[in-house]
């Protein structure tokens, strides 16, 4: 293992001095950055997607081992399934922070992913999410790709949705018309206004394929100059208690799904990508060992995928805890050894252009975060 | 007499309804007793359900994960026939047809409001396939029968049901000195409360944060719940009648809010009662759900004087649910057309359907279910329209149930969706007789409607309904907001 505990505290050591706020008119004169997150629920497994070359990994999971994998660096591999990431990879616009995890050690998915998108230790205590606050401290404006506001982004103010429907909109002069019946200036009317002024591509029924409608919408939205600078998107299914598999198996198609919303961002963002920074969030990784059904029960660990043009380059960040049974947690899981939030507070730091300090005050109440953005971020 | 209020306060008057001549003794004379459920097919019990969540939940951990561990698309097409065979995919629409049939008529549309209300109250956060099998079944056969009794009757009958049980993981929750607690250390587990429960059941179901209770009263009261269990048996898992289960519960007088909570008679379960007893009684508890009502039907902006005629109802009957609702009403009564509230997706849809007779929801001979393959389209549509228009009720995601406020249901892609939704509900003619009588039954304002939808036609002067006026009236201010 070259990446050791000591090379990955030097790499980390920066000192960020606590700034005073920072105004968004700052974040204006400099050329739009734009931060995506992927949700991926139900538990994606780091251990499957970026695989540590360990012999231990045959042993524990000699039925859902990955074949065809690639190699990254000479110490971890990567998933067949993730082509995208691996062409950002050779590009230097793709990294890996493992053996990382939100701060929270039960298993249950709903409690986790409470807590993945409040950034909290106690589910269902914070009716926030950390980027919701982070956007609301950098006074900046998102559009979530889902029906319902993700709890993640509550708590700012400046928000858009979008998510496509099948059912057909009333034609532009209906809706002019239907604006006369509302009360100027009232909120009502302005987010209709709002509505009315939508391109095209945001107002016509869903086809088949919703992820790569989703991605090709927010990538058109992200390249505007005055569009919004925050996606949220949803993947679901990573929950693999059976049939996981290995290059075949039902994770990898999960990956797969991430890699596809990926390729469709590359390809769509345009320049913007290189302003663009992509990143994973799941709720806990999974058990190291493989379970009766050829799959894998809920874990800890994991890792965090970060691709777009803001990455600083191709690298995989860890405090590799290792796979001996005594450095598992509780003896079955991948360890945790950062804060998977100080890789979250950085990105916002990094996209919003403001403090690492300021953001980490607003976002996460100032709890003890490492300050990464200049590890892992071209700022 | 306020015609809005018919809307204020149930879902509006249809084409054909008399106007009612005495509004709020038309409101009152519907919240005495428990209408039954409209649904003229057959309705499954919660039991039943039960059952069935049982069968998946087994077949799919016990039996085909481990049939095919192997083959990721054999094991995904087994699942998919266990989905069907046990209604999965059918349930929840079969439980919005019931609670929407019911809803417009079962002849009191004030009590099915307030159904609504109680539902999103002790709302259940979509969690491990509750709103497959169990949510629907909750509202039907937990909330409903207790709705014109005592406040303090209903959080029992709630706090201590299948569904809220799961939802909250009290059956997770273990005392660290209960026998069970103590096994589990020997063997080396972790045996500790699982604070979910008791920490909503303070803050959702009764007196609220504003009471101020402590994380040392969360905890006491896990520890007088631990024991409240749903009973686990080997072939239909978490699937069996909530049980108390003495081997679970912390022993000890634990002190909930500065009052020590001790054994009656025989069995502990008692201590949980006694609680619940003293949280409803709780000033706080009268204050907060009282509010939340009248924000619910009055306004965004609650001011204190409209929330006091509720409390003192409340105070007066000891939460006596029937007074409590009469004092609400004559509130609501007295602000309609002063005061008006945006009406949340599902309030909203149920008028427009109510007062353009559109029909909805399909009739029982179209929800009948083979379970052996997948529900048809239209038997698909209940559960996706919810979707579509962003309130599939019985999954909201956190505990705390849907947002109650303007602000929080105006996003532009929510607001689409309304248009979207008047465009097809649109769909049906409705001749002018029917709409002009909708639109003078339900709208004090009722010619400045006509106005505008006038003024929306293109050609003015040929005032005669069609399609589009239901399609401009729908979305339109007056009925979003009433």
């Amino acid at each position: 293992m070259t990446v050791n505990r000591r090379d990955f505290l030097t790499a980390c050591g920066s000192l960020t001095l606590l700034g005073s706020p920072v105004f968004n008119a700052r974040a204006a004169t400099l050329s739009k950055r734009n931060l995506v997150i992927i949700m991926l629920r139900g538990g994606m497994d780091g251990l499957t997607a970026v695989q540590p070359r360990d012999k231990a990994m045959e042993r524990a999971r000699p039925d859902i081992l990955v074949e065809g994998t690639k190699k990254l660096t000479s110490d971890f591999n990567l998933h067949p399934r993730l082509e995208t990431f691996h062409e950002c990879w050779k590009e230097g616009t793709a990294s890996v922070f493992h053996a990382t995890s939100i701060p929270y050690t039960g298993r249950s998915h709903f409690d986790g992913q409470n807590l993945m998108e409040t950034g909290a230790h106690v589910a269902y205590a914070e009716k926030t999410g950390w980027l919701g606050r982070g956007m609301d401290a950098a006074e900046l404006q998102g559009l979530a790709a889902s029906l319902p506001m993700p709890l993640l982004l509550r708590g700012s103010a400046e928000l858009d949705n979008y998510y496509p429907t099948y059912m057909r909109l009333p034609h532009k002069t209906i809706m002019e018309k239907i604006q006369a019946s509302y009360t100027p200036g009232s909120e009502l009317e302005q987010v209709l206004r709002k509505i009315r002024h939508r391109p095209a591509a945001m107002l016509r029924e869903a086809g088949d394929n919703e992820a790569h409608e989703l991605a090709l919408v927010a990538a058109q939205e992200l390249s505007r100059e005055d569009g919004p600078r925050i996606a949220v998107f949803d993947l679901d299914g990573f929950d693999t208690h059976a049939a996981q598999g290995g290059s075949d198996g039902e994770h990898g198609e999960q990956l797969n799904n991430y890699d596809r919303v990926l390729r469709v961002l590359k390809d769509n963002l345009g320049d913007a990508y290189n302003d663009t920074l992509i990143l994973t969030l799941t709720e806990f990784g999974r058990k190291f060992e493989q379970n009766g059904g050829y799959g894998t029960e809920h874990g800890y660990g994991t890792a965090v995928l970060m691709a777009g043009g803001l990455v600083k380059k191709a690298e995989i960040h860890a405090d590799w805890p290792g796979l001996k049974s005594k450095d598992l947690f509780e003896g079955q899981d991948l360890n945790a050894t950062v804060d998977a939030r100080s890789v979250y507070c950085a990105a916002m730091a990094a996209c919003f252009d403001v403090d690492f300090a300021y953001m980490k005050r607003h976002a996460f109440w100032d709890e003890p975060l490492t300050d990464l953005t200049d590890s892992l971020f071209r700022v | 007499m306020k015609r809005d209020f018919f809307r204020k306060m149930g879902f509006g008057l249809g084409p054909d309804d008399k106007v009612p001549a005495e509004p709020v003794a038309w409101a009152e004379s519907q919240v005495e007793a428990v209408p039954d459920l409209s649904w003229p097919g057959e309705i499954p019990t919660a039991k039943q359900l039960l059952d069935q969540r049982a069968h998946f939940v087994y077949t799919d951990r016990r039996v085909i994960r481990k049939k095919f561990k192997n083959d990721r698309r054999a094991y995904k097409e087994a699942k998919t026939q266990l989905r069907w065979e046990t209604g999965q995919k059918y349930y929840e629409s079969l439980e919005i047809a019931i609670r929407h049939h019911t809803a417009l008529h079962s002849g009191a549309p004030v009590f099915e409001r307030l159904w609504l209300f109680w539902h999103n109250h002790f709302a259940i956060a979509e969690k491990d396939l509750l709103a497959s099998w169990n949510t629907g079944a909750y509202t039907r056969e937990i909330i409903r029968p207790n709705m014109c009794g005592s406040f303090t009757d209903l959080v029992k009958a709630v706090t201590t049901s299948w569904t809220m049980i799961h939802h909250l993981d009290n059956s997770e929750s273990i005392g660290p000195n209960s026998q069970r607690g103590k096994w589990r250390r020997q063997n080396g587990e972790v045996a500790t409360v699982n604070e979910n429960h008791a920490r909503e059941l303070l803050e959702l179901h009764t007196v609220s944060p504003t009471a101020g209770y402590t994380q040392k009263d969360v905890i006491a009261l896990s520890y007088i719940m631990a024991g409240w269990e749903n009973r686990w048996s080997k072939t239909r898992e978490e699937c069996n009648p909530v049980k108390f289960n003495p081997k679970s519960h912390e022993p000890g007088n634990h002190e909930v809010m500065g009052k020590r909570y001790k054994q009656r008679g025989l069995s502990p379960k008692s201590k949980l009662i006694d609680v619940i007893e003293d949280l409803c009684a709780h000033p706080n508890c009268a204050e907060y759900v009282s509010t939340k009502l009248v924000r619910h039907f009055v306004t965004d902006e609650v001011t204190p004087d409209m929330v006091q005629p509720v409390i003192d109802a409340w105070r007066e009957t000891d939460g006596h649910l029937p007074a409590v609702y009469k004092a609400l009403i004559r509130v609501v009564y007295d602000h309609t057309g002063t005061h008006r509230k945006f009406l949340n997706p599902e309030v909203w849809f149920l008028q427009s359907v109510k007062l353009t007779d559109a029909p909805w929801p399909p009739p029982p001979s179209m929800m009948q279910y083979d379970f052996k393959t997948r529900p048809n389209k239209l038997q698909r549509r209940l559960r996706g329209l919810m979707f579509e228009i962003g309130h599939p009720v019985y999954r909201p995601k956190q505990p705390n149930g849907w947002p109650d406020t303007e602000a929080e249901w105006l996003s532009p892609e929510l607001l689409i969706r309304r248009l979207a939704v008047a465009k097809r509900v649109a769909r049906e003619h409705m001749p002018i007789g029917k709409l002009e009588a909708s639109l003078a039954s339900n709208f004090d304002k009722a010619d400045e409607v006509i106005d505008y939808l006038k003024y929306c036609r293109d050609h003015p002067e040929s005032w005669r309904s069609t399609s589009r006026d239901t399609q401009f009236l729908l979305p339109s201010e007056w009925m979003l907001k009433v």
